[in-house]
């Protein structure tokens, strides 16, 4: 059994917050969508020990919200602190302000900035760009498999998204289920003969390095 | 806005054992460009001021790896670090009392940029900086350590502390016969090649 993958989602517009979501329940992820950053600390709480999310977006920006008792802040500080796995994508109309983007960094020094003024179409098309991965010779198809593409076979494993979604960055998994979960991908790996291998940086933290052969060829991505 | 009214909460205070650049700024905006130079999943980018300097030095675990500076002065925690510890340290502008003799300085924040990007791709006979923490070898060994980081990003330059704190990446070096040690050359310490081992 597996569960789909959760997606953090923080958008104060109702509007833009449904067409996220349906985006990502196309995509057979599970959104958890905020209007408020004290939602989105509720929901990251709730879900503190049954999963962690594979993506959080959040919007910088949060003048519409319902709630204004905690910022967009206290939930990227909370993900940089609990969730640092997880990868970030912050949007705001002021990304380009130096102030704003290092505000953005102290909170979380890992999020990735996107403009808001580029228009919902493409925040979408790099979430895309993220979620459909490929890594040497493994592809992520629909959010919830790893495929390796010589022999079109299929690793289902969230630990295993969770991976390619992060490469070339160092991944730590936090109970002995996940990095088992981990150790079982690597060996999969190691059987298929992929051009991807599992690298343990001790601690529980893990990353994927394609060899240099296929590696050469491949964009570090995350554009 | 999203400033959170937690400051102690800021997720650059958290410990986290990656490489770590601690920029320290009065304004943040050489960090922001810190961040735009650095390739990615390289190092993480803190972006600290005076009054979180101490703090967030501490959550580099074991120690920033680098650590960037301009108008600003040495906080007593980070002024130890810098004391004791091999940590690449670029400055701009007037230089800060305290600041360690391998301390480099910088007229221009563009040439500064640039030294920072050659340290990320440093490459010293085949030993890489792996992205987040570690140095690759030619034959895709990782190599742990953030002296052996530090020694490898600072080539040829190398780092003026005592011959002591590089033992032991000169005795991992020729456990993987790599070619290479750390040794004295004038003040400072820093890698050069060996005449045992493969030289790779």
């Amino acid at each position: 059994m597996r569960a789909n993958p959760e997606v953090l989602i923080l958008e104060d517009d109702a509007e833009t917050l449904d067409e996220l979501q349906d985006h990502f329940a196309r995509r057979r992820f599970h959104p958890l969508g905020a209007r408020s950053a004290s939602r989105a600390l509720s929901l990251l709480e709730n879900n503190r020990y049954s999963s962690r999310p594979v993506l959080a977006i959040i919007d910088w920006d949060l003048g519409k919200a319902p709630d204004r008792s905690a910022s967009s802040g206290d939930v990227l500080s909370r993900l940089a602190r609990e969730l640092r796995e997880c990868p970030v994508i912050v949007y705001s109309q002021n990304i380009d302000a130096f102030n704003v983007r290092s505000q953005i960094q102290r909170s979380h020094p890992r999020a990735l900035l996107h403009d808001k003024r580029d228009g919902d179409a493409s925040l979408l098309e790099r979430i895309d760009r993220m979620l459909d991965r490929t890594v040497g010779d493994l592809r992520i198809h629909d959010g919830t498999v790893v495929v390796h593409l010589p022999s079109l076979d299929q690793h289902h494993h969230r630990e295993a998204i969770r991976l390619v979604v992060h490469h070339p960055e160092i991944v730590t998994f936090h109970s002995d289920t996940a990095t088992k979960a981990v150790r079982r991908f690597g060996e999969w790996l190691h059987t298929h003969n992929s051009a991807v291998r599992l690298v343990s940086h001790g601690n529980r933290k893990y990353r994927l390095s394609v060899t240099a052969s296929e590696g050469a060829a491949q964009p570090s991505d995350e554009a | 806005m999203g400033v959170t009214d937690a400051p102690w909460m800021l997720g650059v205070r958290a410990p986290d054992r990656g490489r770590a650049i601690l920029v320290v700024t009065v304004d943040g905006e050489l960090a922001v460009a810190v961040h735009d130079a650095v390739p990615g999943g390289m190092a993480v980018i803190r972006d600290a001021r005076s009054e979180d300097a101490d703090e967030i030095t501490a959550a580099c675990i074991p120690w920033p790896w680098m650590v960037i500076g301009s108008a600003v002065s040495l906080t007593p925690a980070l002024a130890s670090v810098l004391r004791h510890r091999p940590v690449l340290t670029y400055w701009l502008g007037d230089p800060a009392a305290g600041l360690p003799g391998h301390a480099r300085y910088f007229d221009r924040p563009a040439a500064l940029l640039d030294a920072v990007r050659r340290a990320c791709v440093a490459d010293v006979g085949g030993m890489r900086l792996a992205p987040g923490s570690g140095v690759e070898l030619d034959d895709g060994t990782l190599m742990r350590g953030a002296t052996l980081e530090s020694l490898v990003a600072a080539y040829p330059h190398g780092f003026a502390l005592p011959t002591h704190n590089f033992r032991a990446v000169s005795n991992a070096l020729a456990r993987h016969n790599a070619g290479w040690s750390a040794q004295r050359d004038g003040a400072c310490v820093r890698l050069v090649r060996s005449h045992v081992g493969a030289a790779r």
